[in-house]
């Protein structure tokens, strides 16, 4: 059987770096994959309801993590894994509405029973989050990158690896 | 959530206060068992929001003053639609201001839906937050959501987006929704009220510390039903002035420790209070038969002065604004035209509507061809910060025997009552206790 496969780029697309979710996830969107979904969302609260019956989701987001701009992080995760280690991704992008983000919008899910079987998150740190402006040079440096590292991602196995987290060097 | 305890020193710290929005931190003093001094100190940065509308079209406002906050967009939208058609001299038709207050009880639904179950509830189950609650409560998590995508979708369908909408312009909407749209949603709201009694019904059971504030409240009353996108302001202690007074009665004023201007009515020592109870307690005979029957089944009479069962006024409003929604719906009618025309002119305006922490005020003064000469915008949070740090006071002076984690930890729920939006953008608040 077929695994249904989703791919949601996560943020406001006017503000910033926090824009690069949906960039990624219109660059995937135009590579036409086959069976695979593409989303564009805001509201990290609305991610529960956003992949249900989905078997395998790559959600791409801004990360502030105090790395340099431009570095991916890959964290793998899903229904079986163990839940997210503490303060993982606490500070993706701007953290959705009232201290809700990413990183609690997955263990919610998890509580919830209401994950993925296979869920990867694929953050790009940010620089800056200025209204209006434009993604910050290190981070349009690395589109391509984060675009790969997404579609390598929904194209993997539907078991998941179990918890890991990769930081991919994209500097040189 | 981390708690860093240094009890010889009689310092308490606590980092990353989740559930609280915005950057800031709280400051207490106690000398011999007697609090000194509570300081709410909010260091997010100044947003410069009123500097910069200067110089910008008249038709701006609402796309710009909408970015202030991802929770409550529409109420800057529709404060600042107001205040510019008063300045033009516009008042839109009846239909518009229906389609308004539907989009508006999108945002309600949102915003309570969120703080009731997912911020607040944890407070009262005892749980440090809504992952672990949902553990043991996943029904009612379940409910939170259900909930607030209701209001998504209702936002979604009106707003043209869940967050930061883009339907709405100058004068009224781009586009109407279709009533074939509009009855799609119904049975999402339906279900939406089935499961607002159900939280007015949940969050009844919780215990309450006893405590009543002797504040002012402050809020919108309208000619005709429950205040959410007009009306005039009203005060517990009487005074009823038009919206565009509210300059000569509120007075905003600097404080050193606050990058957010603090604000007083009438020259007042005693700290107002805007929000849900506000809302409540000046407005109750103005809430529909089913609200009126969900509060008092739940033990509310027709005021409410308690901050902590705050919870359950939100609960009852969640129930209005379903109510609310779903008579819009019905008697929406296809062929309305979305918007009326707002032609720039001299002048300067008011308005001012409930945002789901309250009043939301705005004024402009406009040049002859719309350009700003000046802006002032008064949101909600501002306001309120005297009483959260009065609230603090006697609950510390009050609660003073309990250890600092339990103190603190009964702080922190009291910032929550007021579901404060401090800002949008980051979420950490620092909480100390200096005892001496």
């Amino acid at each position: 059987m077929t695994a249904t496969r989703l791919v949601i780029g996560l943020g406001s697309p006017d503000r910033g770096d926090d824009a690069v979710g949906p960039v990624v996830a219109r660059r995937v969107a135009r590579l036409g994959l086959d069976d695979v979904a593409v989303l564009e969302h805001e509201d990290p609260t609305g991610l529960i309801d956003l992949w249900v019956g989905a078997d395998v989701v790559v959600v791409v987001d801004a990360v502030c993590s105090g790395g340099e701009p431009g570095g991916l992080v890959v964290i793998e995760t899903g229904a079986d894994a163990e839940p997210l280690a503490d303060l993982a991704w606490a500070r993706t992008g701007r953290g959705g509405t009232h201290a809700f983000g990413l990183a609690a919008a997955v263990e919610l899910g998890r509580a919830l029973h209401r994950l993925p079987t296979r869920l990867v998150l694929v953050g790009v740190e940010a620089a800056a989050f200025e209204h209006g402006a434009p993604l910050s040079p290190a981070v349009h440096k690395v589109l391509d990158a984060a675009v790969g590292a997404v579609v390598g991602a929904v194209a993997g196995s539907l078991t998941a690896i179990g918890e890991a987290e990769v930081t991919v060097d994209v500097s040189r | 959530m981390s708690h860093k305890l240094t009890d010889g020193g009689q310092v308490l710290h606590v980092g990353t206060l989740a559930r609280v929005e915005g950057e800031g931190a709280m400051h207490i003093e106690i000398d011999d068992g007697k609090v000194t001094e509570v300081q709410l100190r909010i260091f997010e940065p100044p947003r410069f929001y009123e500097a910069f509308l200067r110089g910008r079209a008249w038709t701006e406002p609402p796309d710009i003053t909408a970015r202030i906050c991802g929770i409550c967009p529409v109420a800057y939208q529709f404060s600042s639609c107001m205040a510019i058609e008063d300045a033009c001299g516009v008042t839109v038709p009846a239909t518009i201001q229906a389609m308004r207050r539907l989009l508006y009880c999108g945002e309600w639904i949102e915003s309570h839906a969120l703080h009731i179950y997912l911020l607040h509830a944890p407070d009262f189950l005892g749980y440090p937050g809504a992952i672990e609650m949902a553990k043991d409560h996943g029904a009612a998590v379940e409910r939170g959501l259900r909930l607030k995508k209701a209001g998504n979708d209702l936002m979604t369908v009106v707003g043209g987006r869940s967050v930061h909408p883009v339907n709405v312009r100058l004068g009224g909407f781009y586009r109407m929704p279709s009533v074939a749209e509009l009855k799609a949603l119904r049975p999402v709201l339906a279900q939406g009220l089935e499961d607002a009694l159900a939280t007015v019904r949940l969050v009844s059971t919780f215990d309450f510390p006893d405590m009543e504030q002797p504040y002012t409240y402050l809020s919108l009353r309208p000619e005709h039903g429950y205040p959410i996108d007009t009306g005039s302001v009203v005060t517990t202690s009487g005074a009823a002035f038009d919206v565009r007074d509210f300059p000569s009665h509120i007075t905003e004023f600097h404080v050193a420790h606050s990058n957010a201007l603090h604000a007083n009515l009438d020259g007042e020592d005693l700290p107002y209070v805007v929000g849900p109870l506000a809302r409540y307690t000046l407005n109750h005979d103005r809430l529909s038969p089913l609200a009126q029957a969900a509060a008092r089944e739940a033990g509310l009479g027709t005021t409410c002065r308690n901050p902590f069962r705050s919870i359950i006024v939100r609960s009852v409003e969640l129930v209005e604004v379903f109510v609310e929604a779903l008579r819009i719906i019905d008697g929406w009618r296809d062929g309305v035209a979305p918007s009326v025309p707002v032609p720039a002119r001299a002048g300067e305006g008011f308005g001012a509507t409930e945002a789901p922490r309250g009043v939301l005020f705005h004024r402009y003064r406009l040049a002859e061809d719309g350009t700003i000469l000046d802006a002032q915008i008064v949101p909600p949070t501002s306001q309120n910060q005297p009483s959260i740090e009065a609230d603090l006071r006697t609950l510390t002076e009050r609660w003073v025997q309990l250890s600092d984690h339990d103190l603190s930890h009964r702080c922190e729920e009291a910032i929550r009552n007021y579901d404060p939006c401090i800002s949008c953008a980051t979420h950490f608040l620092d909480l100390t206790v200096e005892r001496s």
